[in-house]
């Protein structure tokens, strides 16, 4: 039903996408995956008539119903497209939050679709609307039709997303990393409406996501595209029980799943012998509501109740829970940029360092990697002359902690902006560890990064763990990840550390309920 | 982000480059060196037009606009830059402390940006001025003075945006000293957005200077200065047009010079 025959799109002369051929039936979904860059939105974009005007179609064309939409060398047809969009083909984006408009009523800007693509009256469309409301799962639709945007939750803004796009019973739905910005447990929900709407309208569907797992859940093909190319296309269990092709090897493999752990041999090493890095008892986190202003009024609230642990020597402790459990505010108290605190933080290690989720903000733009290596080194013999290092001494030390993190010498030079995500994640690790601490945080080190660099950016931190002895405190909402780096997991839910043990025995034997969904899930 | 038409060296850029610096040298230049005496006067010349021996013409005591204007463009860049200068320092100074800490002297040293900021500048500078008396160096501190609020404003904006940044936490983390993170880790990061205001303070600074030396608050008399030189062209403006046209259209030269530039800073740098 739909075809996209050979297309090719180039911003200014690169070509993001390369003679990409798809072809849709109604009721299929088709997945494209890939990582950032592979020109798999763009191409979702394109379809849609959605790219921006700098983009040009090279070649190729794309039919709807043998209808040509749109072909290489003609102009975009606007109101061809106008009459498509909507009422035949609609699209789902990833930002929940920014994909409906914050100035008006949600209910109004689904309704807004029905009036322009019908002949409803006003009591009727509301009507439908509501029936929309209820089924992608929005339980309380009189109250959501009412509530602004930002009343709602992400979960609750992707359905009425989802309502807005399937309200007219487009033929073609695509959705382009619907659930990538929704915590585990929302996302399952989502995808099981998608499936769900899916096989009630009998619509073709084109799922484009990053995250293999679920396009191997929900798709019946799959089509991987790595620089602007389609390299394979198949049915989901072709692509993923005998890939072809070497790339989809690779990144099949690079998916952290439970199958393969790196720590097995040395998990049963660290066990409470030792005296622990740090320890927390009793610890309980606030945070103020109501500004930093001179009259406005304080409020506290409690990020985290009651938690206990302790960090031993060399160990990876595993912190999993849903985004707002109060991973963030524990990881901060601990390292004192909270001081809003009951109980007590115990560091038997110096100066504990983090590692932060986003590459792009964690590095100075305005210094060279080579400064930014050797400032933890300034700085800690600036605190205690003891410590205090001459200048070759430093720089030697820098490029060492380069090589060690698997960059090479010419980087030393550079600026971050010239760095890709995963490189700059190396470097902050390597800016973490360069002045020895015996512990540190990593605050979803990877949960940013495309599936192959993950796996290198977690083999890097299990590698210096090792070489470094070195105690972390792992967070992470992929469970995945967790399995795959940690010797111990402590779930948290709701601020409250529901459970902790071993990986294994937490795996195999959970005893929460909360615990047992977030295994299922992941 | 960088925008697409954020090459380093945009239209202008060049153009405000060109004309500002083809100015600043001039006035630079004549700080020390013009064509002809500033105060040489000559009866038989008096209000000749512009030719090639005297390029703006001469004045009512036959003395060469040319040099005069030379004198004056150096005296308001000089005024100008002492002026940004600082303003700019404390600007930075009180910008850096009070977006980074907050608290009590952010709401007090707000609250006086606030009422400084309540009173119309021309009228704040000529208060200073009645009580410091006119002459150069007052003209500096009370535009300086009248100056602080606006980059106070701009640098606290930007070290409350980067003061909770990861990079920043992260610094903390490694035990980097409180100074040395405002001044080393943070201040680098807001010079595109401030050079872009110092741009504009620039302007402000020489329309202002030319102001007051034109109510004859400022620059006096023999200095030359553009402003003074206007106020005393007014009565000419019929018989010898060029004597009033020559300060004036420096004037607008030098602003649009420094508008374009800024406007340049603003494209390369990418801030909105």
């Amino acid at each position: 039903m739909i075809r996209i025959e050979n297309l090719s799109v180039a911003f200014g002369r690169t070509e993001v996408v390369k003679h990409v051929s798809l072809d849709l039936r109604d009721g299929e979904i088709l997945g494209v995956v890939g990582e950032s860059g592979s020109g798999k939105s763009v191409t979702a974009l394109t379809l849609m008539g959605l790219v921006s005007d700098s983009a040009r179609m090279t070649s190729g064309r794309i039919l709807f119903d043998d209808v040509v939409l749109r072909e290489a060398g003609k102009p975009l047809d606007r109101a061809l497209y106008r009459s498509y969009q909507g009422a035949k083909m609609s699209m789902v984006f990833q930002e929940p939050q920014t994909s409906l408009n914050p100035t008006q009523r949600v209910g109004r800007q689904v309704e807004e679709v029905l009036r322009l693509h019908g002949t409803l009256t006003k009591e009727e469309r509301k009507k439908k609307v509501l029936e929309t409301f209820l089924a992608v799962g929005l339980k309380d639709a009189e109250r959501v039709y009412a509530s602004y945007p930002h009343q709602l939750s992400g979960g609750m803004r992707q359905r009425a997303m989802i309502a807005m796009a399937v309200i007219l019973h487009p033929r073609l739905i695509v959705a382009d990393e619907p659930t990538t910005a929704l915590d585990v447990t929302i996302q399952n929900q989502i995808m099981a409406l998608l499936r769900g709407i899916n096989q009630k309208q009998n619509n073709a569907m084109l799922f484009i996501t990053h995250d293999l797992n679920l396009a191997r859940r929900i798709c019946h093909r799959v089509a991987v595209m790595k620089d602007g190319h389609v390299v394979e296309l198949g049915t989901a269990e072709e692509i993923f029980e005998r890939p072809g092709e070497e790339y989809t090897r690779r990144l099949v493999e690079a998916v952290p799943s439970r199958m393969k752990r790196i720590s097995d041999a040395e998990s049963d090493r660290k066990t409470g012998s030792e005296s622990p890095v740090l320890e927390v008892r009793g610890l309980s986190v606030y945070y103020q509501e109501g500004g930093n202003s001179l009259f406005s009024a304080q409020r506290k609230r409690r990020a985290v109740e009651g938690a206990d642990f302790a960090v031993y020597p060399g160990e990876s402790l595993g912190l999993v829970g849903e985004s707002g459990c109060g991973k963030t505010s524990l990881s901060k108290a601990i390292l004192g940029m909270n001081r809003r605190i009951e109980g007590e933080i115990i560091h038997h290690s110096v100066r504990p360092q983090m590692v932060f989720q986003d590459p792009y903000s964690s590095l100075n733009p305005a210094k060279t990697i080579g400064w930014l290596l050797q400032e933890p080194l300034r700085a800690a013999g600036a605190l205690d002359r003891s410590l205090a290092m001459t200048k070759g001494d430093m720089e030697a030390a820098a490029y060492d902690m380069l090589r060690r993190v698997g960059m090479g010498e010419e980087y030393f030079h550079r600026r971050p902006s010239e760095l890709s995500g995963g490189q700059r994640q190396r470097i902050s690790i390597g800016q973490a560890l360069i002045s020895g601490p015996g512990f540190l945080i990593a605050d979803e080190p990877v949960s940013a990064l495309d599936v192959t660099i993950q796996a290198q950016i977690m083999e890097l931190m299990r590698r210096l763990q090792r070489e470094m002895n070195l105690a972390c405190l792992f967070i992470s909402h992929d469970i995945n990840v967790v399995y795959k780096m940690c010797d111990r997991i402590m779930i948290m839910k709701d601020g409250r550390i529901i459970e902790i043990g071993k990986t294994e025995e937490v795996f195999e034997n959970p005893r929460e309920e909360y615990t047992k969904l977030l295994l299922k899930e992941g | 982000m960088k925008q697409a038409g954020g090459t380093k060296w945009n239209k202008y850029f060049v153009a405000g480059l060109l004309m500002t610096g083809l100015a600043v040298l001039l006035g630079i230049l004549g700080m020390f060196w013009t064509p002809y005496s500033t105060t040489a006067m000559s009866a038989a010349e008096k209000f000749s037009p512009p030719s090639l021996r005297h390029f703006f013409g001469t004045d009512n005591f036959g003395r060469d606009i040319f040099s005069r204007v030379m004198q004056g463009l150096g005296t308001t860049v000089a005024i100008s830059s002492l002026v940004v200068l600082f303003s700019g320092g404390i600007g930075i100074l009180l910008g850096a402390l009070t977006g980074y800490f907050g608290g009590l002297l952010d709401e007090a040293v707000m609250r006086v940006t606030d009422a400084v900021n309540g009173f119309p500048s021309i009228l704040l500078t000529l208060v200073i001025i009645s009580i410091l008396g006119s002459g150069r160096q007052n003209v500096i501190l009370s535009l300086g003075i009248v100056f602080v609020p606006s980059y106070v404003r701009i640098v606290r904006g930007e070290f409350i945006r980067l003061r909770d940044a990861d990079y920043i936490s992260r610094a903390r983390l490694m035990g980097v000293g409180r100074l040395r993170i405002l001044f080393v880790h943070i201040l680098p990061n807001i010079f595109s957005v401030f050079w872009v205001s110092v741009m504009i303070g620039f302007n402000n600074a020489i329309l202002a200077e030319s102001g007051m030396s034109y109510l004859g608050i400022g620059v006096q008399a023999p200095d030359a200065s553009l402003g003074n030189m206007l106020s005393d062209a007014q009565g000419y403006l019929q018989s010898a047009p060029w004597y009033a046209l020559a300060p004036g259209l420096t004037i607008v030269w030098l602003v649009l010079g420094f508008s374009l530039f800024g406007e340049g800073v603003r494209r390369r740098s990418g801030v909105s």
